[in-house]
């Protein structure tokens, strides 16, 4: 089929050097993709238009919006959503699914044994600096032994497509992954708004997450309990995902609860209700390890429940994720994940990690010194983006200093190639037609005791920014639903 | 020969406003180890609820205490009793040099075991033109180079209480040169892990009469690995080696882990707190 037969893509303009989902190299549709685009090019844009204002409502009156914190009037905004899914087949779909669970698996060893034996560090499999500079090390986790075993529960995978046509990971997120209502709500909006398409393809279903996490959750239950009372527990309604925390509870069918609302006696979990006190086994917790006990952590928290840490060690309660989990959840980490999938699994990485060069090894210092207008060259302390160098917007002069500066402090620096994430025709408002934006993917998988789930689906999310890289929600990132293909 | 001691410890809390909730963590009992035993715990407090035993991260035991009915006053009283032996704190013999012992401490697998009193954390960070405050000598031996830190540490910092509270940063310490014996430890223990050497901070009580810094209150000090010997204890605030007098409660990185007191009170308007510990001793035969 060829682009001028379409109205609603004959503006679509191809950057041949980025990795276009739907069209391969020749300009050809793709053929998961071909009967969806013989169905929307029977629709001119303005149909469309009117389709996304429809499904855009639909939003607000679901009440899913997000607040933005940094705005001046806190304004309630929706994730902006775009009717045109992407589509991953079976095929694909498996790669990444064995390769989320291989590295959910292999990480949950690897904190297994960070706060037990200490074998990899010992073994100098990877460096002691891994977890002895890292904040988010609980030496209170020393071993302790979480229910089941599982101190990941839930991970939340962010995987991009090279523009080699490969899939490579940039991060897991260990801690408190969020985004999984989005999956769900995109998927109800857009079977709403276009039932007639979505019924043309075999797409897995989305809205059995919820079930499959309190099932998981539940096959961690505190030991000698039979039946558990499993609790969501929120920061409250001023935090930006609360939307989320509540929807979880809902169609998991479990109490959504604050730190005020639980008290520990003896060791236990309560819960206060008009009935009395409610014994409570497992928390979905959605706090951060520092405000969970003030009586163990920060002391000035008033969102976590005293004594919490007590009940927890003891085996009372379960807490997903367990504490501590977040020092898994790390830059310099990942970049040992095939060292880790290696050393717990025997097994080579699935999906790809971005290739990174520890210049504290001097031959990998050679390649990067020689290399740096291809590479970005990130700073090992440092978070949130800062100190982050990107080879080729950098002048001769800037890429002379940065070689100074990683000269003189080899340690400090690690580098990796210059990733360039695949492009999605994305219906944009402002021009009333599709053009090439850039998408990632979060998974969600979810490990309990002996099985695990990963939702087939996740969230495509989309930098709505022209050329721009970034696809957080807070930088006016945007999502699509993500159709996972029956074989 | 051996001493008997006793501890009370007291501390009084009174609110101007109900207080509908309240619950506190107090890690404040006499360790049980090699030379402390026999220890004896009677714990009250004037609304008489009910004590909660636990372990710290470190292993130490904790008693957590909540109250769930309003009150405006409430006071807790210990009183501790333990058989201190008595040791000599030289009684060993060192055949290293200092080489030899941080050939030993620079092994990995130690580096991993010793990891928490090996690493900064905020309360033992120091800023780069402060790491170099005091370097190990080659020719003196491991424990003569921590009985010189000690002294260093003594010298450097005038013992004056109110200057400093437990958010007080060590850099601001150094360049102020005053402060308490939380902020002693806290330079010691910097200063050894600097140079490569295992430091953990204590908490505990030090026996009253003798003039010492620091009774009256709870007292700090650090205690440093010698790989021949284990942990040696170094109070810096006196300039000693912790003997008889010192009795302890925990260990930790830095006082973050040896608070003696976490409390959550749900009330508002001010409160007033005070704290006494009196430590009296026996010679047994």
């Amino acid at each position: 089929m060829s682009t001028t037969e379409s109205n609603i893509f004959s503006s679509y303009q191809r950057d041949p050097s980025l990795f276009d989902e739907i069209y391969d190299k020749q300009g050809n549709v793709k053929n998961v993709y071909q009967t969806l685009f013989k169905l929307y090019g029977e629709h001119s844009i303005n149909d469309y238009m009117l389709l996304n204002e429809k499904a855009k409502s639909s939003f607000f009156n679901q009440g899913i919006t997000f607040q933005v914190y940094s705005d001046k009037e806190m304004q309630e905004k929706i994730f902006p959503f775009d009717l045109f899914p992407r589509i991953i087949d079976a095929k694909e779909w498996e790669i990444i699914e064995k390769g989320a669970i291989q590295r959910s698996k292999a990480l949950n060893l690897f904190l297994w044994d960070i706060y037990h034996e200490k074998n990899i560090l010992k073994q100098g499999v990877v460096p002691v600096e891994l977890i002895s500079s890292s904040e988010n090390y609980l030496h209170q986790m020393m071993d302790v032994d979480p229910p089941g075993g599982i101190y990941n529960h839930i991970s939340g995978t962010d995987i991009i497509k090279h523009n080699d046509g490969n899939y490579y990971v940039l991060e897991d997120n260990i801690r408190c992954p969020s985004g999984v209502s989005y999956v769900i709500c995109n998927r109800t909006a857009l079977k709403r708004a276009l039932f007639g398409v979505f019924n043309h393809y075999q797409t897995h279903t989305v809205t059995n997450y919820a079930e499959n996490l309190l099932e998981l959750l539940e096959s961690v239950k505190p030991h000698g309990v039979d039946i558990p009372n499993t609790v969501v527990i929120t920061p409250g309604m001023y935090n930006s995902a609360f939307y989320e925390h509540s929807y979880l509870a809902k169609t998991m069918g479990v109490e959504l609860v604050e730190g005020r609302d639980l008290i520990v006696e003896n060791d236990f979990v309560y819960m206060k209700t008009i009935k009395g006190l409610e014994k409570v086994d497992i928390i979905y917790r959605r706090i951060d390890d520092q405000f969970m006990d003030p009586l163990e952590f920060r002391a000035d928290s008033s969102l976590g429940v005293p004594g919490l840490f007590s009940a927890y060690k003891k085996g009372n309660v379960t807490l997903a994720n367990a504490p501590g989990t977040g020092v898994a959840d790390d830059k310099a980490v990942y970049t040992y994940m095939p060292e880790i999938i290696k050393y717990y699994l025997d097994e080579t990485p699935i999906l790809n990690n971005v290739h990174t060069y520890h210049c504290s090894r001097p031959k990998e210092l050679t390649y990067v010194l020689d290399h740096i207008s291809e590479l970005v060259i990130k700073p090992v302390d440092e978070a949130g983006g800062y100190g982050i160098s990107i080879g080729n917007r950098l002048s001769k002069k800037e890429i002379e200093e940065v070689k100074k500066q990683v000269k003189l402090h080899p340690r400090k620096y690690v580098a990796q190639p210059i990733m360039s994430l695949s492009v999605h025709p994305t219906y944009i408002d402002d021009v009333n037609s599709f053009e090439q934006r850039h998408i990632d993917l979060r998974t969600y998988t979810v490990l309990g005791k002996d099985k695990e789930f990963v939702l087939k689906g996740g969230l495509t999310r989309v930098a709505l920014k022209k050329g721009n890289l970034i696809v957080n929600s807070s930088q006016g990132g945007g999502s699509k639903d993500t159709w996972v293909l029956k074989d | 020969m051996s001493l008997e001691y006793s501890i009370t410890y007291k501390a009084e809390n009174h609110y101007d406003h109900p207080v509908k909730e309240a619950s506190w963590q107090f890690l404040i009992l006499p360790d049980e180890n090699s030379t402390q035993n026999q220890v004896e715990i009677n714990f009250n407090n004037s609304l008489n609820l009910p004590l909660e035993f636990s372990h710290n991260a470190y292993g130490f035991r904790t008693i957590r205490i909540s109250a769930k009915e309003q009150f405006m006053d409430i006071v807790f009283e210990a009183h501790f009793s333990l058989v201190k032996e008595h040791t000599n704190p030289f009684n060993f013999q060192i055949a290293n040099s200092l080489e030899e012992e941080l050939k030993k401490l620079h092994q990995l697998e130690f580096k991993v075991d010793f990891e928490p009193f090996l690493r900064k954390t905020s309360l033992t960070n120091l800023l780069e033109d402060h790491k170099q405050l005091f370097l190990f000598k080659k020719d003196k031996s491991l424990f003569e180079n921590l009985q010189e830190l000690n002294k260093w540490v003594f010298e450097k910092i005038f013992y004056t209480p109110g200057t400093t509270h437990v958010g007080t940063v060590l850099d601001e310490i150094v360049a102020n040169r005053h402060g308490v014996c939380q902020d002693f430890s806290h330079l010691f223990c910097a200063l050894a892990r600097q140079n490569g050497i295992p430091a953990r901070y204590v908490s505990g009580y030090l026996h009253q009469g003798i003039g010492y810094f620091g009774d009256s209150q709870m007292h700090a000090w650090a205690e440093a690995y010698m790989p021949e010997i284990g942990w040696i204890g170094f109070d810096p605030t006196n300039n000693l080696i912790a003997n008889d007098n010192h009795i302890k409660v925990a260990h930790g990185k830095d006082y973050a882990d040896c608070a003696p007191l976490k409390g959550v009170v749900y009330s508002k308007g001010e409160n007033r707190t005070t704290h006494s510990v009196q430590v009296s001793s026996q010679q047994q035969q």
